[in-house]
């Protein structure tokens, strides 16, 4: 997809949230929506991760989570200005994202998987039990100032204002990493996850393009943290736990990782089946996971995948039968 | 005297007490073929990953262009001119054929990246898969795009794994001829490992047997193929 193609698709998609918030006036239904963005951003980091490193990672909670204890911590501290807080949280979480990710990138398969486990497991036993820190298991509100960017917080939280920062995110987060994607540092980390031996072979150090898609899932799982805290003001170690990451990989699975915007579509579907099918079943999640054994099966690409396939004609994206050799 | 373009002197890739490779000497002039041969497991291709630095050493060092590169990892190698293609196709499946070739050159710091692709592509007969994904080549042309992407940025020593495995006859001929080719347009010296016999003696100048890490015979290809060591060691009655 060209720059402007993908320019003229994320206009369209802003316009269908506007649409949206025409169509919907239900508060809480806007709520649910903006939720279910909120994850779809961080889908969207677990995805990259797994769309450009090819890696899993099941402990991005991390950095979701410490999005927000960072936001809570340092405005009780009050530092500086919530603005340039969000802009340092980001930056932290970048920077931590970075140096993990240059230790951790280079142990392959499911030890990898292990490692962010750990990780993201030590950090959410440290805040459970740090009460005078982060409060403990009882977790942190959040103390926004009154405005935030010259808008009242009060009016940046009704349902419809929230809905559209959430959604307006998401587009612009989608439409960036489109374009880094594209670039020649796309083609570089695509060439190291396809094949990290003939990319050393052709010049690449192969250790700093993953670190920097690491940190990049990172970052983007930060922002949605950032999202979060704003949206519920409050934070607690659930929000660091593997399986809040666990949870989001599911997104990624069923929506598909091999087409950008897949993990987004998977948050989405999964918030729409927990609204639906929590009304009439309390265990839902059975179901959904047969949704999920579904998928893996019929379409290993996710929904998006499959979609995708279907408009061009071709087998789904990224499963294309092997040469057989 | 001779200046050569590659040197090892003495090297040895030892596992706990197999010794792979044990004392290697090899060396490569400009604009030379040299074949090695032997058995499987004789040590031919662990030469090679010894030469580009994906197998560490136990003992000796590996000199190209006159500068020891023993320590040097991979990705300084290939910048300094060392390339290499390997015995399983080793090609970014899902990447077109002419965006691969564009980054390997890029990377290379090669600075028309776009004409050198096309020189290389041109060169190997893949200019008309430029647009196409690596993936949904035929075997042959992917081995030919294994071969462009060691190509690229002109390197000075070309060390190919068994480059004609899985070709038809036709195709492996083709190949010889270009390789053989390469070496006076291209300027490049090639050390192949290849179990095709008639196309190592073919394009070989010089030829180098091995058996157990060790080099049992080297020279020219005719002295080599009436070596009754060579003989008894791999030839056989085939020779």
């Amino acid at each position: 997809m060209t720059f402007y193609r993908s320019l003229l698709v994320s206009i369209i998609a802003l316009l269908l949230g506007l649409a949206v918030l025409n169509f919907v006036t239900s508060s809480t239904l806007l709520s649910l929506f903006t939720q279910a963005i909120i994850y779809a951003v961080f889908a969207l980091g677990i995805g990259v991760l797994l769309k450009q490193n090819g890696m899993v990672s099941f402990g991005h909670a991390l950095y979701f989570g410490s999005a927000g204890y960072l936001m809570g911590i340092m405005l009780q501290l009050q530092w500086a200005s919530a603005e340039t807080l969000i802009f340092y949280t980001l930056f932290i979480i970048t920077l931590v994202g970075l140096l993990f990710g240059l230790i951790i990138v280079r142990v392959p398969g499911v030890a990898f998987g292990m490692l962010t486990l750990a990780i993201g497991q030590m950090f959410y036993l440290t805040a459970s039990r740090a009460r005078g820190f982060t409060g403990g298991a009882d977790g942190m509100n959040i103390d926004w100032p009154s405005t935030l960017f010259g808008f009242s917080v009060s009016q940046i939280l009704k349902p419809s204002v929230i809905f559209m920062i959430s959604w307006t995110t998401l587009i612009i987060v989608i439409f960036l990493v489109s374009c880094l994607l594209r670039s020649r540092f796309g083609a570089i980390t695509e060439a190291v996850r396809d094949n990290e031996e003939r990319a050393r072979f052709i010049g690449i150090s192969t250790l700093l393009p993953r670190a920097a898609i690491y940190s990049l899932s990172a970052l983007i799982s930060g922002i949605a943290g950032v999202l979060s805290a704003l949206n519920t003001g409050f934070v607690s170690p659930e929000n660091l736990h593997w399986s809040l990451s666990g949870m989001t990989l599911m997104m990624v699975v069923v929506g598909g990782f091999k087409v950008l915007w897949g993990p987004a579509l998977g948050a989405v579907v999964y918030f729409m089946f927990k609204d639906i099918l929590g009304d009439y079943a309390t265990h839902w999640m059975t179901i959904f996971g047969v949704v999920l054994i579904a998928v893996i099966v019929f379409s290993p690409t996710g929904i998006a995948g499959a979609i995708v396939g279907l408009m061009s004609g071709k087998p789904s994206v990224g499963n294309k039968p092997a040469q057989g050799h | 005297m001779t200046e050569y373009v590659l040197q090892t002197e003495d090297v040895a890739i030892h596992y706990g007490g197999v010794k792979a490779v044990d004392g290697v000497d090899l060396t490569l002039s400009k604009g030379q073929i040299r074949g090695l041969i032997g058995p499987n497991g004789s040590g031919k291709s662990t030469v090679i990953d010894a030469i580009t630095g994906r197998r560490m050493l136990t003992r000796g060092k590996v000199v190209l262009r006159g500068e020891d590169v023993s320590e040097m990892g991979v990705v300084e190698r290939r910048k300094r001119g060392l390339s290499r293609s390997f015995q399983r196709t080793s090609i970014f499946g899902q990447m077109l054929v002419g965006k691969q070739v564009e980054l390997a050159s890029h990377k290379m710091g090669v600075e028309d990246s776009y004409a050198d692709t096309k020189a290389v592509l041109e060169e190997l007969d893949l200019w008309k898969f430029a647009q196409v994904e690596a993936q949904d080549l035929g075997y042959g042309e992917q081995r030919r795009l294994d071969l462009a992407l060691a190509l690229v940025g002109r390197p000075s020593v070309l060390l190919l794994d068994e480059p004609m495995a899985g070709l038809s006859v036709k195709e492996s001929l083709d190949l010889a001829q270009h390789l053989k080719q390469l070496t006076s347009s291209w300027d490049v010296s090639v050390l192949l490992v290849e179990h095709d016999m008639d196309v190592v003696f073919s394009i070989s100048d010089v030829v180098t047997v091995f058996e157990l890490g060790r080099v049992i015979s080297t020279g020219e290809p005719a002295k080599v193929r009436s070596d009754p060591r060579v003989r008894e060691a791999y030839l056989g009655s085939t020779a």
